[in-house]
Formats: C-alpha cells, sequence, structure tokens
C-alpha cells in the first residue's frame, strides 16, 4: 500500500548534511498496524512524515498504490492527506473556536457526515460533550477528539505521531486501543519511543539515527486489525 | 472549507477579533466623509446661496457711474439668445452666516414691477406678508435668508448701527418669500434716497433660463476690459474651484496620511491575528487542505472585514451627516450635501488599501510555510 525505496530526508544544518532517514526500505501492508519504535530524535516522526506525504523525500522514492507521492503536485498530496489518510498528531491540536463535532468533520470535509461523527465520538466516550469547545475539554479528550478526526470518513491509513505524549499511560493505551479498534479496513502506522504502547502491533520496526536497525513481527494481532482472540485460535 | 469552515465562521465566532477591526474601518470611514463632506459644504454654501446668479447676468459699473443706455443697447442688439427686458437696479450690501464666518450677500433694489418679475424668474409664488411699498424702508427676504439670519417679519434686515448691512434708517422685513434661493430685495426707490454711491446696475435675463450660460459668457466677452464688471455663475464656479484647489489639494495630502496609518495598522492588527492563527493554518494544512483552500478562505475573511467595515462606515457616515444636518445645519440654513458622493469615493482607498495590506500580508505568511514545523511545535 504505502512503498519507501530508499527514502531519505536530508536537513540542512550550516551547510553539512543532517540525515533524518537515511535510504529507508519500508511497505506498509493494507490492514496492518505498523509500529515504528525509537528514541527521541531517532527520525521517526520524519519518517512518518514522508509516508504521509507532509514532507517529500531528499532522494528515494515513497510510493501509495504504486504512484510516487513526492511526484505530485502539492494539491494532490493535500487530497491523499484529506481523503486517504487520517492524522493523529503528537500534541492534540483543535481548532479553537469549533465545537468537537466540527473539529471531528473539519479532517474529512464532503466526506464524514454530522452523523458518524457522532456515532465515533459516542464511540470514543465523548458523545456527549461534543458541542463542547476544545479548551472545555481535557486533554484526553481532546486526543479522542483528534482521533476520531482521523478515523472519520474510513481512511486507507491512520497515522499516528507519539499520540500519547501528552497523555498519562493509562489513556495512551485507551487512546492506542481506540485507533486499533476503529480503523476498521485501514492499515494503522504508529510513532512512538514507548513500546507497551505497541503490544497489539503486527509489526515493530526499530529506527536510530534515520535508519531502519530492526524489524519484529508479532503473531499477537490479525492484519485486519481484530485481535486474534476475537477471530479465534 | 466546505461548510464547517466558511470564511465567515471565524469572524463570527471571533467577534472580538473581527469587531475591532471591521470598527477601525467603520470609523476611517466615518472621520475621512465627515471631512470631506463638510469642507466640501464650504464650496457647495457657496452654490447654494449665490444659486439666484444662475437666473441673470449681472452688471456693476466700475469707473462710469451707471450701466449706461449704450451698453444695455448693446447687449440688446447683440445677444447671442432672446432676452427679457433688462432690470435697472441698485444694490446695498448685506452679510448672511456660514460655518467659515460671514459672507457679502446683496440687497438688490428694484422697483416694484422689477420685483414681480424676478420673483417670477426665481419661481416664488407664495409670500408670507407682502412686497416692499415704493420709497418705504422694507425688505422681501426669501425664507432661506430668514432661517440664516434668524430673522422675522417686522425685524430689521438693514440698520443704522450695523456696518455689515448698513442704512440710514432701519429697514425692516415685511415679507417672507417662500424658495430655495438666497435672495434679499427693498425699494428702488428708498436706495437712491438713503444709499451711497449712487449708481446703477443692470440684471439681464435670457428668455429661456436654459439659455443664460450663453448669455453670460458672451456678456463677459463682450465687455472684457471694459468699465463694467459681470457677475455671472459660471464666474462664480471658476472663482469658487480656484480658491478651493489648493485647499483641497492639502485635503489628498490628509486623507493619504490618514489611510496610509490606517492601512499600517490595520496590516499590524491583520498579521497579529494571523500568528495567533499559525496552529490553526498549521492544522489545517497537515490534514490535507491545500494552500490555495487557505488563501482562499483568508482572503475571504479580509475582504468580507473590508466590505462590512465599509458598508457599516458609509451607513454610520450617512447617519452622523443626517444628524449634523438635522441638528446643526438646517436651523441656520447652512448648506450640506448628505449624500456627498465626493465624500465617499474618497473612502474607497480605505477597503483598498486596507484589502491589499491584507493580500501582502497572507501572501507574506504562507509563501513560505511548513506546517511540519507546526505541528511539530517549533512555531506554534
Amino acid at each position: 500500500m504505502i512503498e519507501l525505496r530508499q527514502a531519505s530526508l536530508v536537513y540542512k544544518d550550516q551547510g553539512k548534511d543532517l540525515y533524518a532517514c537515511r535510504h529507508i526500505n519500508l511497505t506498509v501492508r493494507p490492514g496492518e498496524f505498523l509500529g515504528i519504535l525509537g528514541p527521541s530524535g531517532s527520525g521517526k516522526s520524519s519518517l512518518l512524515y514522508l509516508m504521509s506525504g507532509l514532507k517529500s523525500p531528499t532522494s528515494g522514492e515513497v510510493l501509495y498504490k504504486g504512484q510516487n507521492i513526492a511526484g505530485l503536485a502539492e494539491p494532490e498530496r493535500a487530497r491523499l492527506r484529506l481523503v486517504d489518510f487520517g492524522i493523529v498528531f503528537q500534541y492534540p491540536y483543535l481548532i479553537g473556536y469549533l465545537s468537537a463535532l466540527e473539529n471531528v468533520l473539519v479532517g474529512s470535509p464532503g466526506v464524514g457526515t454530522r452523523e458518524r461523527a457522532q456515532e465515533l465520538l459516542l464511540d470514543l466516550g465523548i458523545g456527549h460533550k461534543s458541542h463542547r469547545l476544545p479548551h472545555e475539554l481535557s486533554g484526553g479528550e481532546r486526543q479522542r477528539v483528534c482521533v476520531a478526526r482521523a478515523l472519520l470518513g474510513g481512511r486507507s491509513v491512520i497515522f499516528a505521531d507519539e499520540p500519547t505524549a501528552s497523555l498519562d499511560h493509562t489513556n495512551g493505551l485507551a487512546v492506542v486501543d481506540l485507533l486499533v479498534r476503529h480503523r476498521g479496513e485501514g492499515a494503522l502506522v504508529i510513532v512512538t519511543h514507548d513500546p507497551s504502547m505497541l503490544t497489539q502491533a503486527n509489526r515493530v520496526i526499530h529506527i536510530s539515527d534515520g535508519e531502519v536497525v530492526n524489524e519484529e513481527t508479532s503473531p499477537q494481532i490479525a492484519p485486519t486489525g481484530l485481535h486474534r482472540e476475537t477471530i479465534g485460535p | 472549507m466546505r461548510r464547517i469552515l466558511t470564511f465567515s465562521t471565524y469572524l463570527v465566532r471571533n467577534g472580538g477579533k473581527s469587531l475591532p477591526l471591521i470598527g477601525v474601518i467603520v470609523l476611517a470611514v466615518l472621520l475621512i466623509v465627515g471631512i470631506v463632506a463638510l469642507m466640501n459644504s464650504i464650496p457647495y454654501s457657496i452654490r447654494t446661496i449665490y444659486k439666484h446668479s444662475k437666473n441673470y447676468t449681472g452688471l456693476v459699473p466700475r469707473s462710469n457711474a451707471s450701466v449706461d443706455f449704450a451698453m444695455r443697447k448693446e447687449i440688446r442688439d447683440g445677444a447671442p439668445v432672446p432676452i427679457e427686458p433688462i432690470l435697472v437696479i441698485r444694490g446695498s450690501q448685506a452679510q448672511v452666516k456660514s460655518i467659515v464666518g460671514g459672507w457679502p450677500f446683496v440687497v438688490l433694489a428694484m422697483r416694484q414691477d422689477d420685483m414681480r418679475r424676478y420673483a417670477k424668474r426665481l419661481n416664488i409664488t407664495k409670500i408670507e406678508g407682502r412686497y416692499p411699498k415704493v420709497g418705504e424702508a422694507e425688505a422681501l427676504i426669501s425664507e432661506p435668508v430668514a432661517r440664516n439670519l434668524k430673522l422675522k417679519i417686522g425685524d430689521p434686515l438693514l440698520k443704522p448701527d450695523n456696518a455689515d448691512a448698513y442704512s440710514m434708517f432701519p429697514v425692516k422685513i415685511v415679507g417672507i418669500a417662500q424658495t430655495d434661493y438666497w435672495t434679499m430685495m427693498m425699494p428702488y426707490e428708498y436706495h437712491e434716497k438713503y444709499h451711497f454711491p449712487p449708481y446703477d446696475s443692470a440684471l439681464v435675463f435670457a428668455k429661456n433660463p436654459a439659455d443664460q450660460d450663453k448669455l453670460d459668457r458672451w456678456i463677459h466677452e463682450k465687455f472684457r476690459g471694459a468699465n463694467v464688471r459681470v457677475f455671472a455663475y459660471f464666474l462664480l464656479e471658476e472663482e469658487t474651484n480656484g480658491m478651493f484647489r489648493i485647499l483641497y489639494q492639502i485635503l489628498n495630502v490628509v486623507i493619504f496620511t490618514l489611510v496610509a496609518v490606517i492601512t499600517l495598522m490595520m496590516a499590524m492588527l491583520i498579521n497579529i491575528y494571523q500568528s495567533q492563527r499559525i496552529q490553526e493554518f498549521g492544522l489545517l494544512q497537515a490534514l490535507g487542505y491545500t494552500r490555495r483552500d487557505l488563501i482562499r478562505r483568508v482572503l475571504g475573511e479580509s475582504i468580507a472585514v473590508v466590505l462590512v467595515g465599509w458598508i457599516l462606515g458609509v451607513a454610520a457616515a450617512q447617519g452622523m451627516l443626517q444628524l449634523v444636518k438635522s441638528r446643526l445645519m438646517d436651523p441656520n440654513a447652512f448648506a450640506l450635501d448628505v449624500w456627498d458622493r465626493s465624500a465617499l469615493l474618497y473612502t474607497i482607498p480605505v477597503p483598498v488599501m486596507i484589502f491589499l495590506a491584507a493580500v501582502g500580508a497572507i501572501w507574506s505568511r504562507f509563501r513560505t510555510f511548513d506546517p511540519v514545523s507546526v505541528v511539530e511545535r517549533r512555531l506554534a
């Protein structure tokens, strides 16, 4: 579904090349939960920006459904994020003058319906607060709104960049669980430095200094995103 | 942007920010319309007060004691348009009030029949009181003059103790003519007997009022350099325009400065508000809104603010001018055009400049804008 071929992202720092991502080869398969694990500054967020089209690779290719994302014009890349990808950022960014429900809808204009957005908020446990403005919500509630925003519209891939960073451990696990349970058919890519958030992942890749240094495959979760226990042994 | 993020969403839900912007534009428009309309009211007053001169060409002798018979004959014989019999009159000086002080005004001293002919020319059909009697110290004035000088029937128009409106005896008002024209009349015979210097002037009327301007210009050319001064409406226009040319140039500089100050202030405010919305712009772009979407939305907001501000400003200015006219100007018969087009035209640079400043601010904001810097909290 998403394929990185020798993808690198280089920043210039006083004339020197700084590799945020170095010659990365990686495939995100449909429906899988991929964890990207690494310490702070290892380049995992940059990798997510490459995959989601927020950044273009300095060299190499990023393909989505066989199409090179970097070759697309800005409006087409933006459309991918608006329609095909859902993104949850590290900080629960919401638009301050829109209600929780409107903040969910703003993520998929013309695609997600008001009723579906309300259902999602109900499923995420904040349906009764859908009329509230962001400053009337707690940090955990705001992040749930962000999750609902990323989920609305049935995305092919959900990206989450340290979605639990601003939450306590329990709330963090709850948010990951919500993403896993509500992503439907979509693939889920979570970037984190906390391995405990990736216990349900199909695969976990380890990043260090912008390079993939290790890959683990977990048998616990089926590629559809459903718990193996639910499907049966 | 569709539906939820229309350009009015931000403005309506952030009244604390959009209202000050609109308020500045309203005040700017109000200020400009006020200054220009009041300024324009001066030449407008001149044209209103001396509008009666549209109806005739006046000839006043200079070194000769009177506009003599030969001159009148020359006009009768050579006029390019049919004319009425020439009125021989005398004039006495009085004053009317304007917002910039007293202005001279002539009391026309006429014979009985001439008064009526002149009144007919001014379309005066209704008179409160009566015409002055032959040889009496009496005057007829028009309604705007009465309002302006706060005079009523029985009050003296000219007095022995009034240097600006002098007569040896009190010349009492016996009639007030209902007309928009400003005019003052008194008996020729009284003037002949008690006023100095004793010289005759003439009023020449085109038979068809539409031909008066043509006649004015012909007489002006005909007697250029002669011992007679010609008074005509087109000369009044030329004199007024010349008199105010420099004043209007100064006004342009003042308005330009005002617009520049307001534009700078608004550009600063717009910049501040946009800086406060960096997180919103970054988030939306990261979510998949294109730069064009965002620019279109912010431009839409700017147009809405500018248009609403300008329209409210124009409405407020109209209200203010109506109030000024009814409370201050009308009671004194001062002229003020509340629908002054040029005053409105002077306000056009306000929305245009502010919009351009907004475009500049938006362009510089989005030119190198990277949403990742926001979601990574490098800019937020």
